[in-house]
């Protein structure tokens, strides 16, 4: 490998990440606050999608602005599914079975009106823009890549500000590290939580509209991708954006350079691999690496 | 005008019932907190101690009976209704977020939209009371030593602008030189016309430091009186300071 081909799959990689990023951290905000394991996750993602490709069609927005516009109309349909169904489940420190039986049944239900609305064939967003590419020197950069990165990196970049910088944010992390704590000063958690997962399903809806700038979809998509969200919170643990961000990185850096050795085809077997590995070896995360590599040191 | 000899007290609780599921914890407890004054409830563990303050707050549902909070009864108000109304808890265990800045932490004792807009002036004042929480404002509260944390807890009740601030076991877990700084404080914040509703293992600390006090024994209150003739009952002494 020459060292151009490793500059181009490390910035293909972290194109990547950007991406992963996005979809991962509406899974984090969600099971944080209300430690419910969105199974529906890649429903809302598929949604997403969809909303984007009606809104460049219909409506001529360019696709990475229809994919923003996304975020806002899927933090509604959010809102409207916790007061309708999630908030109805027993309240619980751990993951419950109810939760994830009540998120399975939501993503099947999705995906049949995915089918019912849009049929079975795959669809996807093309413009005259689409195959352009940037030459950086040697390296060369897919336009429509860049964009979503841009676009999916400021996102997540503004909800870490959101999570420091605002009362909101605040009660947020108060709720996801002592939720009695936050009762007692009086942050309302049923409000709290229905906006929390207004906005994780808002990322969803945004991950979904970005990767169909990437790649053709169909009502079942999403499913490769909730298995990559799966081994990013593993990776990098369910509280914190920064650790989501690492954990993006990590599974896209392993996935792009899998390439050189292994068919592309095996990409997911790699990721899957890759969860497996970590839930064995370093069932903490990254932070509880870190963590230990600060004690010996 | 009239001027009634008795005036209402700031908190009156009356018969109140609490349980967890079908393990019924309070069985018609019924107290006042007069203004202006330390109150104290002792009692051993698992007495109710706890629940009863988890009650008043709104954390715990009543089952039955009132809590009258200056005449109006909030007993079903949700607890951010209750904060609102300048009731404020410190709990056993202090409870900080322990990923989240001291700073951060006191911030929170805020967030009702009606106290976020003096919470930079009540952010000074707590940190003129406890000058060790403003250096280490930036440090994350779970690394803070024992006495810090109950200081952080301490600052964030006082943050909501108390008229009602509930302490539960305050000293618990603390150095004796610590204990006797923390009621320092307490005493401190009474003056400044906080009235102080305290639960404390420490029972000869709190029967010294209140004005009024009820003995709690399994889910009722059992005794009361004013503290002084608390601490000489035969009966108290025996059970509770005695062994000490």
């Amino acid at each position: 490998m020459t060292l151009v081909d490793f500059a181009n799959l490390l910035v293909a990689a972290v194109l990547l990440a950007g991406i992963y990023a996005v979809m991962s951290v509406g899974m984090t905000v969600i099971y944080g606050v209300m430690k419910i394991v969105n199974l529906a996750h890649a429903g809302f993602m598929m949604l997403g999608a969809y909303f984007a490709m009606e809104l460049f069609e219909r409506l001529h927005l360019d696709p990475i602005v229809a994919a923003l516009a996304v975020f806002p109309i899927m933090a509604i349909v959010g809102i409207a599914v916790y007061y309708l169904l999630v908030r109805w489940l027993p309240q619980s420190d751990k993951p419950t079975l109810p939760s994830l039986l009540l998120m399975f049944g939501l993503w099947l239900v999705l995906q049949n009106l995915g089918y019912v609305i849009w049929g079975n064939e795959d669809r996807s967003i093309f413009t005259p823009r689409t195959f352009d590419v940037i030459h950086a020197g040697p390296i060369i950069l897919p336009t429509i890549r860049v964009y979503v990165f841009a676009a999916g990196a400021g996102c997540v970049l503004l909800l870490e500000a959101l999570l420091n910088w605002t009362w909101f944010g605040r009660a947020l992390r108060a709720l996801v590290q002592n939720r009695y704590a936050g009762q007692i000063v009086g942050v309302d958690d049923q409000k709290i939580a229905s906006l929390t997962f207004g906005l994780g399903i808002g990322f969803a809806g945004l991950a979904g509209a970005l990767l169909a700038s990437l790649y053709s979809f169909n009502p079942d998509f999403g499913r490769p991708f909730l298995i990559r969200a799966f081994v990013i919170i593993v990776l990098g643990g369910l509280e914190s954006v920064s650790g989501v961000a690492i954990g993006a990185l990590v599974l896209a850096l392993v996935e792009s350079f899998a390439i050189i050795w292994l068919p592309a085809g095996y990409q997911l077997a790699v990721s899957f691999g890759l969860l497996v590995v970590v839930l064995i070896v370093l069932p903490g995360g990254i932070a509880s690496l870190i963590g230990r590599v600060r004690r010996l040191a | 005008m009239t001027s009634s000899p008795t005036p209402p007290p700031l908190l009156a609780v009356e018969a109140l019932e609490s349980a967890y599921g079908a393990v019924q914890v309070l069985w018609g407890v019924s107290f006042n907190v007069p203004h202006g004054q330390i109150v104290t409830i002792i009692g051993s563990n698992g007495a109710g101690k706890t629940t009863t303050l988890n009650t008043i707050i709104g954390v715990m549902k009543l089952r039955g009976g009132r809590i009258l909070f200056k005449g109006e009864d909030i007993g079903t108000l949700p607890p951010h209704e209750r904060v609102k109304r300048h009731i404020s808890l410190v709990p056993e265990g202090r409870h900080l977020w322990p990923r989240m800045s001291a700073e951060d932490n006191l911030l929170m004792g805020a967030y009702q939209p009606s106290l976020r807009r003096d919470a930079r002036r009540n952010l000074t004042r707590v940190y003129d009371l406890f000058p060790r929480l403003k250096e280490r404002r930036s440090q994350l509260a779970g690394t803070l030593s024992g006495g810090e944390q109950q200081m952080c807890a301490l600052g964030r009740g006082l943050m909501a602008e108390p008229e009602l601030l509930m302490l539960d076991e305050p000293s618990l877990g603390l150095a004796p030189k610590l204990v006797d700084e923390i009621f320092a404080h307490v005493e401190q914040i009474c003056k400044q016309g906080v009235t102080i509703l305290l639960v404390a293992q420490n029972v000869s600390y709190a029967l010294q430091m209140s004005e009024t006090a009820y003995l709690m024994e399994t889910g009722r209150i059992t005794l009361s009186g004013p503290s002084r003739s608390l601490a000489t009952n035969k009966y108290v002494v025996e059970a509770y300071i005695g062994k000490a």
